[in-house]
């Protein structure tokens, strides 16, 4: 469904290559570069490139029906069912293939229909894309070709809004500067433009007769999946020059606020980045149906018992004493008393067809048809999960994962912008020691509350400000004052970082009021706008400088435009955890202007001035614990001459083939020392709506909720105290490497014995850890413990060694928050858990850096609507906000949990219990394996008689309402425990199913032994056995509505009509000569039955008797045992049915304050960037999927300008 | 605070929020896919549970006295003759007996031991007779006794399709070991008539049996299984033949002979003679001579009136214990204290 799904999405894009969109595994770069001459088809001829035409099909339609039927069978059900009817046309078989080659080909057809359907989608999605115009050099002049028919090396121009049809090397722009803008929404759903640059040797190539002079060798790598890296070289007329992903123009992209391009082809077709990246995620499969898998093991090994039974019965039952079955000499082997044993071995095989409704055919149909309704209808239109902020329903992109969600155990969650808004809002700073900011943050406020002290509230003066990105209140540092403060110089300098260090794009006017900024991410937005606030405003920024207008700088309300040149920009990665800029002040000054994580500009910091860097370290401290996230703010006055030296190396590294962004690092860490602190900044995160009381309702629910984040844990704790998720009544244990003893060992420099020192930290820790929580357990207190962990120790409890200490530890916590966690140990964690502890488990995410930790759960969540897409593509649920995850599991996931394990229970009853009575049936023949019933009951009893209602149990069934599901969360718990499908839960069902076999076979039997009417007149076989059908038919339905929660119209339609439909049809049939089936047994035979008072007497007696036991026990269960629903239920027994109707019209109307004001928010044109939180959490994905394959890449955002969508008119629509 | 806010953001020129947006995706409302369908919940109460159970025994007690009832009305009179009919002296080797070509007839008294009034039904009873192999249910050929076109139509009558290279009709096992022992009766040297028309279902007559299909080449190989049949009288007319062809469900079974159309009164002795001429001795099979009257519901069957009485009563005795259970140990419904999360607290 995940597939079918983003087809249907990219149908209304009408852009074909979004669903091959994956986040796969690195594909090891294969040796060898391949050379392209440009704009020289025969030079390229004899390297025979692969064209551009591409095929997602599945199958064409030769291969359709092999190819589509072996996928079929590679189900083990098909496979099985195949194979009886196989069986079912020898003349062992005591039935008619009809009898499974209906069910079977009812089965199959309508899979293949569905992926015929699917198929023939994306034919006509890759003929349309094919056939799609693009204009290519040829002699001189632009001709239009399909795309189909593009060549490597050829010359293409590419128009405005147009697409890339293959992997183009950029050239030439109409935009001065040689940079082009492109909107890559289909390959990350990012709606934000990237920039790129052509190389400026390439920059003229822009006409026809220019372009065709153009002859360049392009030498790069081979075709591979990584979208963000390309190494290679152009080489034109003998000079070599280093291309970059900058130059790179991927298929899939478009073009967007440039007049046309040319570029020339580097990689078509398949072997397109995009399209290399077309792997589909293997599927997750649900716990439950890995459980299914083992039921239908045992009923094979029911199967087997009872054929084993009944064949070794026909073996000693054969005898030629029967002489009327005509045994003589010469009978078959199957009948031939000579040969006892090859009579078992066959009737064996005849019983294994007889039997073969055991298995239930249809149950896999019917259960994916439950699930995509359930997904398609319910989840994706609950009108509960519609953000209406962002407009945002929630998704479900697969659909095997329902009744996952209403087992959920353990919940992981990112923080930024998953718990919080990552609204981030420039709060507090710290400069020479000073703090900065009057403003008292939420968490503070909470935790003041908790402590029972009263906050102060500063008044806000006028010269507050609270705009985006800025909400900042001090007299002190406001409208110039700062000159008067005692440190002037490094206020001035900490703005001047502000304002020049960052990879930020101004928009709009060039006025203070009504520029944007787009940045990388929300935090360098606002620390930009907040050196605007400040008096520094960067309004203009080119190539090579950045224009800072600066008021208050010589004297108060001077006003003067001063331009920095950027010499070099050293860029943000989660490695580095920095960002430099290297600048000249028009004096000639040289300044490297630092920012970044603490922990790495701590370490980069020259030596002395301890006091300075001390107090900073407090007022981190003091800004993490309000839950602000903090950055360090440094410079270093370069000279000339070691600049110069230094660039050298730069330049080297830069124009290096291989490892370049390593050797990138290593010449950055050459110049980023030596640093003079400046101040540090503090940003505030604001916690999404809804967030404390959704994690109170799921921790009553029993569900687990841990918190991984990047952030630091002073942050985290806090963070973690304003969900509730940590509170003073809980025994918190913290294992942290951030430590005196730790730091000693550090700064000795030994990398091996910091290692050790902290493996056996961490060791002691976890050990006395486990210690005290084991004796608090047995305490019965009941005092809760939570667990508080950072990165670096958790790498090292993450060893095998200690992973079992660490799993147990945190079992028992009730909440666990690991703060500056790496991508990569996300999943370590989730797989910890999920592998470890067997338990199920979710994760919920925004940015990239969860792709790995959604990809490693059970269940995977995305947070949709706000930011990129890169966490809803790999998820297997998307909604717009935590708080739905109440919704999502308490409603749905419970429901589904209850619908499928009804679902499924029921049918192995149905199966078994019909395919019982035919056992008993043995018995009473000789074991010669005659049937029952008539062909056509049995093939038609799972697909027709039974189908229906159990489909409508499946979509409707429901407990207790949506409202008490989630007033009483602990109804959740049933879930966990898996109450409802376990073996006791089955053996209960088994047991019925075989006292209801015996019921039905015994007592329909029984009463035809004498004449059944008046005129005395007596029943058949197949008069018998249609009355026992009827019977089986009759109490498996009612069996169903015993079984119902809620009754709607539909359950009594399709019971109805079940039963109905069986009537109809033996009305039909036995009215009928079957042409193909020479006997004809059931003729006459309902006319015959319905005729005796036997037959009503019998229909009445025979149900009611059966679901006699089932009604007992449920009125025993009920009573003295009853479930937790049960009581909910009698609760709220008489509570009026309310309709959600009035209040949800209602929603959009009144609005909190609070809601208003991130409605405001959403309104204002946004910063579309997925890369949340600019300090830690970065797209680290790729590297984790590198390393993953112990192969290095390095992370590489696709650039670090961004610019704002807000101008184009097309992607203003989509907002 | 948030009036600035409001001010500011407003001041963007955004679109006013009370408007209705245009691209909204906000799921329209249905009944369904807010899984609001109205329904009924029904909740198993104690009080449902005893009314069901009362209402149970309530219906089904009468229906069980009078299905008793009609059953007690029915006079059958059993005879078992397998054992009985063959001269003492040669009951050790009864299957020589039955192969061999003595006389097999057999004169024995049967008396009534109650008024039958007529019509009076004569059955035979075998016992361990398999008709439902499956050797043997399918080795007959519908097509080839409804329709004298189809005539060679026996693939499916193996091993008794065909005999000396022509047809046989009707073919196949079942036909073939027809049951063959005749049944007279005598009440003080009256014959008594035995009526054998309409002994069958009226479809089979019409339409399985063709009016046109005589037998042909029938019993004439070398093993004789049953009866032979009169070659000038097509099968449709055949009843013997066609009741024996609607094979029976179980081993033991009973089909109808004829008819006695007179009352018979208690105490009278009739004169049965028997011609003992099928072979269950072969396979231990009983024979027996059934003579029964018929109610309503047909004959003598307790079961279905004793199953009525017994679930009846066993409901009234459930509604009569679970209304003790309920008077000396009520649960509360929907006592909050029940709920496992209120029962350890803890939630270990």
């Amino acid at each position: 469904m995940g597939r079918s799904d983003s087809t249907s999405m990219e149908m209304s894009d009408r852009q074909p290559s979004s669903r091959t969109v994956r986040l796969g595994r690195l594909q090891p770069q294969a040796p060898g570069h391949r050379t392209i001459f440009c704009n020289d088809p025969e030079a390229n001829l004899p390297v025979k490139f692969k064209g551009n035409s591409i095929s997602t099909t599945k199958f064409n339609i030769l291969t359709f029906l092999p190819k589509g039927l072996f996928e079929q069978f590679r189900r083990v059900a098909n496979l099985y069912f195949l194979m009886i009817s196989i069986l079912s046309t020898t003349p062992i078989s005591p039935v008619h293939p009809i009898t499974n080659v209906v069910p079977l080909s009812l089965v199959l057809f309508v899979s293949l229909v569905k992926e015929a359907f699917e198929d023939w989608k994306r034919l006509q999605n890759d003929r349309s894309v094919n056939s799609s115009p693009i204009e290519v050099l040829q002699n001189q002049k632009w001709e239009s070709i399909p795309w189909r028919r593009l060549q490597v090396g050829d010359i293409v121009k590419v128009k405005q809004d147009g697409f890339f049809p293959a992997d183009l090397l950029f050239l030439a722009s109409t935009n001065p500067d040689g940079v082009c803008y492109t909107e890559t929404a289909n390959l990350d759903g990012e709606t934000n433009l990237k920039i790129r640059k052509a190389l400026e040797r390439t920059w003229d190539y822009l006409t026809p007769d220019k372009a065709f002079e153009f002859k360049g060798e392009i030498q790069c790598e081979q075709p591979n999946n990584s979208l963000y890296t390309f190494t290679g070289n152009l080489i034109i007329q003998k000079h070599t020059l280093p291309l970059s992903p900058n130059q790179i123009l991927l298929r899939g992209c478009s073009l967007r606020n440039t007049a046309y391009i040319v570029g020339a082809v580097v990689f078509t077709g398949h072997e397109t980045k995009v399209m290399m990246n077309a792997m589909s995620v293997p599927s997750k499969r649900s716990t439950m149906e890995k459980k299914l898998d083992k039921l239908i093991l045992t009923l094979f090994s029911i199967l087997f018992l009872m054929c084993l039974i009944g064949a070794i019965g026909s073996g000693v039952f054969i005898d030629r004493k029967y002489y009327y079955l005509g045994l003589h000499e010469g009978v078959e082997n199957q009948f031939n008393p000579n040969n006892k044993f090859v009579v078992t071995i066959l009737t064996m095989f005849t019983l294994l067809t007889l039997y073969s409704t055991i298995i239930p055919i249809s149950l896999y149909v019917s259960i994916e048809m439950i699930k995509f309704i359930q997904c398609a209808q319910y989840i994706n239109k609950d009108i509960h999960m519609y953000h209406i902020e962002s407009n945002t329903p929630a998704l479900a992109r697969t659909s095997n994962l329902n009744e996952e969600l209403g087992q959920v155990e353990y919940i992981f969650s990112d923080k930024t912008g998953t718990l919080t808004r990552n609204l981030m809002e420039f709060f507090k700073c710290s400069i020479g020691g000073e703090v900065y900011g009057t403003g008292i943050t939420e968490i503070e406020r909470g935790g003041a509350q908790r402590n029972g002290i009263k906050v102060e509230e500063v008044p806000r003066t006028v010269t507050a400000v609270h705009e985006k990105g800025f909400n900042f209140d001090d007299t002190r540092l406001m409208c110039g004052a700062w000159r008067n403060e005692h440190n002037p110089d490094t206020c001035k300098e900490f703005f001047r970082c502000l304002a020049i260090c960052h990879t930020v794009l101004p928009e709009g006017d060039e006025s203070p009021e009504k520029i944007t900024y787009q940045a990388a991410s929300p935090d360098e937005a606002a620390l930009v706008a907040a050196a605007k606030n400040f008096g520094f405003f960067f309004y203009r920024r080119t190539p090579t400088t950045i224009m800072v207008r600066e008021s208050h700088v010589e004297k108060m309300g001077s006003v003067q435009d001063i331009s920095y040149e950027i010499l070099n920009v050293l860029e943000f990665n989660s490695t580095r955890k920095r960002q430099s800029v290297i600048c000249r002040y028009p004096n000639g000054r040289l300044v490297l202007y630092c920012k970044g994580a603490d922990s790495v500009i701590f370490e980069r910091l020259m030596d002395g001035n301890n006091d300075l860097n001390n107090s900073s370290r407090e007022h981190l401290e003091y800004f993490g614990s309000s839950g602000l996230r903090t950055l360090c703010l440094a410079y270093k006055d370069l000279s000339n001459e070691m600049y110069e030296s230094w660039n050298d190396k730069f330049i080297q590294a830069k124009s290096s083939l291989r490892d370049r962004e390593k050797k990138l690092d290593e010449v950055s860490e050459l110049i980023e020392n030596d640093l003079i602190l400046i101040g540090c900044t503090a940003i505030e995160d604001k916690l999404q709506e809804g967030v404390p009381s959704c994690i109170e309702t799921l921790s009553r629910a029993g569900i687990k909720i841990w918190v991984l984040t990047g952030d630091k844990m002073e942050t985290a704790i806090n963070i973690a105290y304003a969900c509730s998720l940590i509170n003073n009544g809980m025994k918190q244990f913290i294992i942290n490497s951030d430590t005196d003893s730790i730091r000693e060992v550090e700064s000795r420099g030994d990398p091996v014995e910091t290692a050790r020192f902290i493996r056996d930290i961490v060791k002691q820790k976890l050990k006395k850890c486990l210690e005290e929580s084991q004796r608090s357990l047995h305490t019965l207190s009941g005092q809760k413990l939570a667990l508080v962990i950072d990165g670096k120790c958790l790498m090292y409890a993450l060893d095998p060694a200690l992973r079992g200490n660490l799993l147990n530890l945190s079992l028992r916590c009730s909440s666990v928050v690991c703060c500056r966690v790496s991508p990569l140990q996300k999943a370590q964690v989730t797989s910890m858990v999920r592998k470890g502890a067997q338990k199920i488990t979710l994760s919920i995410g925004d940015g990239a850096n969860d792709v790995s930790m959604i990809q490693a759960a059970h269940v995977g969540i995305g947070i949709s609507g706000m930011e990129g897409m890169q966490a809803v593509m790999a998820s297997d649920f998307a909604i717009a906000q935590f708080r739905f995850l109440t919704d999502l599991l308490l409603v749905h996931g419970r429901w589904s949990y209850l619908r499928i394990c009804k679902v499924v229970t029921y049918f192995f009853y149905k199966n078994l219990t019909f395919t019982l009575t035919q056992f008993w049936f043995t018995f009473h023949t000789g074991f010669s394996g005659q049937r029952f019933y008539d062909d056509w009951f049995q093939s038609l009893y799972n697909v027709i008689f039974t189908a229906l209602p159990v489909i409508v149990v499946g979509l409707f069934d429901k407990d207790v309402s949506a409202s008490l599901s989630k007033k009483y969360p602990e109804l959740y718990k049933e879930g966990i425990r898996n109450t409802y499908f376990r073996w006791r839960v089955v053996a209960v069902w088994a047991f019925f199913a075989l006292y209801q076999s015996l019921v039905l076979y015994n007592f329909v039997t029984a009463s035809s032994k004498i004449a059944n009417n008046l005129s005395g007149k007596m029943f058949g076989l197949w008069d018998v056995s249609t009355m026992a059908f009827t019977c089986v038919v009759v109490t498996v339905n009612i069996r169903l509505l015993m079984a119902c929660n809620s009754i709607t119209r539909w359950h009594h339609i399709s019971i109805l009509g079940s039963i109905l439909a069986w009537f109809v049809f033996i009305y039909i049939y036995s009215g009928i000569m079957t042409p193909y089936d020479r006997q004809e047994n059931e003729y006459h035979v309902i006319h015959i039955i319905m005729s005796t008072f036997y037959f009503y007497l019998t229909l009445l007696l025979v149900p009611v008797v059966a679901l006699l036991g089932d009604f007992i026990y449920q009125g025993l269960q009920r009573w003295f045992f009853p479930y937790d629903y049960q009581i909910i239920q009698e609760l709220h027994r008489n509570d009026p049915e309310v309709s959600s109707r009035a209040k949800l019209q209602e929603i959009g109307n009144q609005r909190t304050a609070d809601e208003e004001r991130s409605y405001a928010i959403s309104q204002l044109p946004r910063e579309t960037s997925k890369h949340t939180g600019f300090a830690f959490d970065s797209p680290g994905y790729e590297s984790f999927f590198a390393s993953q394959q112990g192969v290095y890449a390095p992370q590489k955002a696709w650039d670090v300008a961004r610019r704002a969508s807000m101008r184009q008119p097309k992607t203003h629509k989509r907002k | 605070m948030n009036t600035e806010m409001a001010s500011s953001s407003g001041g963007t020129g955004s679109t006013d929020p009370s408007a209705p947006r245009r691209h909204s995706k906000r799921p329209k409302y249905s009944r369904f896919t807010q899984q609001e369908l109205p329904a009924c919940k029904p909740i198993l109460t104690p009080q449902w549970v005893i009314s069901a159970f009362t209402l149970i025994s309530f219906i089904f007690i009468p229906i069980g006295v009078a299905s008793l009832l009609a059953s007690r009305n029915v006079v059958e009179i059993v005879y078992r003759y397998e054992t009985d009919c063959i001269p003492i002296n040669l009951r050790g080797d009864k299957v020589g007996y039955i192969q061999s070509t003595l006389d097999k007839n057999c004169i024995k008294m049967i008396t009534v031991p109650k008024r039958m009034k007529h019509p009076i039904y004569v059955y035979y009873q075998l016992d361990n007779f398999y008709q439902n192999h499956r050797r043997y249910v399918k080795s007959r050929s519908d097509t080839q006794l409804r329709d004298k076109k189809k005539e060679n139509d026996t693939s499916s009558c193996e091993p008794e399709e065909s005999n000396g290279g022509s047809p046989i009709v009707p073919c196949g096992l079942v036909a073939w070991s027809l049951f063959n022992d005749t049944y007279s009766f005598s009440i003080k040297n009256e014959p008594l008539a035995v009526n054998k028309n309409d002994i069958s279902w009226k479809s089979d007559r019409d339409s399985k049996f063709g009016k046109d299909v005589f037998p042909k080449n029938f019993q004439n190989g070398t093993l004789k299984g049953g009866a032979t049949l009169n070659e000038s009288i097509p099968l449709s007319k055949q009843e013997d033949l066609i009741v024996w062809m609607r094979t029976a469900a179980l081993p033991t079974f009973r089909k109808l002979y004829g008819r006695i159309e007179v009352d018979l009164q208690a105490n009278e002795v009739i004169n049965v003679t028997l011609e003992n001429n099928y072979n269950t001795y072969s396979f231990n099979g009983k024979k027996k001579l059934v003579l029964s009257t018929t109610s309503w519901l047909g004959g003598k069957n307790d079961f279905l009136g004793i199953a009525y009485l017994t679930v009846g009563g066993l409901c009234f005795f459930l509604a009569l214990s679970f209304t003790v259970v309920y008077l000396v140990k009520p649960r509360k419904l929907g006592d909050p204290s029940y709920l496992s999360w209120n029962r350890n607290p803890a939630g270990h």
